[in-house]
């Protein structure tokens, strides 16, 4: 687990980048009972007049999670809020980035501001989560 | 309030479904998609525990209310976002069940117009009673009038 003390307002989490592959959104699909064409075939998709496979909302939140707990440690997470502004489509990198926007000194908690972007910088996913540090 | 929602509808349950219990190979599957390396989510035994978003599997056997304004129920909407809050670590074998209420709904105008946001609330809680997530789902819907 992280330390408290060793998290300032400001600091901003190492951004995560890798290949967000269809394979991994049909993995989650799967694994969550939501194995639906849109979020698993292209041709299924643009039948539902999606542009092709989208990255379920959910899916989104759990990579967020998993970037989060990578940072603060296994079991900190709290509370984690998203608002979804637009698809997230397999196949292509994608950065999660995070930043610190608060300190709790009694509940030794931290807010962190976290986002997922495309490589043109759009964030498809934004979000605030509160973890609870050593 | 916009489309004339009765106040008396917030917060009212509306639906509550269990689910089968929890297996440890869901957890692992579920945890493995979204790239998690952390033993905690990963590995069998007595100390695996749910990733902390495993919760959004779990619904209700009903999206809306019957009361919720026809303009509303039978009109697309589209996933805006959730809010968790995390309880109780979910374990295998647990039984959830979900408790769903119509949360809040209210109106925003923005660039494109003006949209309506319906709020379904889903409590959890295991066999025991402990409250492993409050999950609140977001739904909006574009140019409705009030």
């Amino acid at each position: 687990m992280r330390p408290f003390d060793e998290v300032l307002e400001g600091d901003e989490l190492e951004p995560a980048a890798f290949l967000h592959a269809k394979e991994q959104v049909r993995s989650y699909a799967r694994a969550s009972g939501i194995y639906f064409p849109r979020f698993t075939d292209d041709e299924g998709a643009r039948r539902e007049g999606l542009p092709g496979m989208i990255t379920p909302g959910n899916m989104s939140m759990g990579l967020i999670a998993t970037y989060l707990e990578r940072w603060s440690g296994a079991g900190t997470l709290r509370r984690l809020g998203t608002t979804f502004r637009g698809l997230l489509l397999p196949d292509r990198t994608v950065r999660i980035c995070g930043v610190v926007t608060q300190r709790d000194e009694a509940a030794r908690t931290v807010e962190v501001d976290v986002w997922i972007e495309n490589d043109d910088g759009e964030r498809s996913v934004i979000g605030t989560a509160t973890l609870e540090l050593g | 309030m916009p489309l004339a929602i009765d106040p008396a509808i917030l917060g009212q349950e509306f639906d509550r479904a269990a689910h089968e219990p929890v297996t440890a190979e869901e957890l692992i599957s579920f945890a493995s998609a979204l790239r998690e390396t952390q033993a905690r989510y990963l590995e069998p035994g007595p100390d695996l525990v749910a990733h902390p978003t495993y919760c959004v599997r779990f619904k209700g056997q009903k999206f809306f209310p019957d009361t919720l304004p026809e303009s509303l129920r039978f009109r697309m909407s589209f996933d805006a976002g959730k809010d968790i809050a995390l309880g109780t670590p979910i374990r295998p074998g647990d039984v959830i069940t979900v408790v769903s209420t119509l949360h809040e709904v209210y109106e925003k105008t923005g660039r494109t117009g003006s949209m309506v946001f319906v709020v379904v609330r889903f409590t959890m809680e295991n066999q025991r009673g402990e409250t492993v997530a409050v999950v609140d789902n977001r739904f909006m819907y574009k140019g409705l009038e009030a």
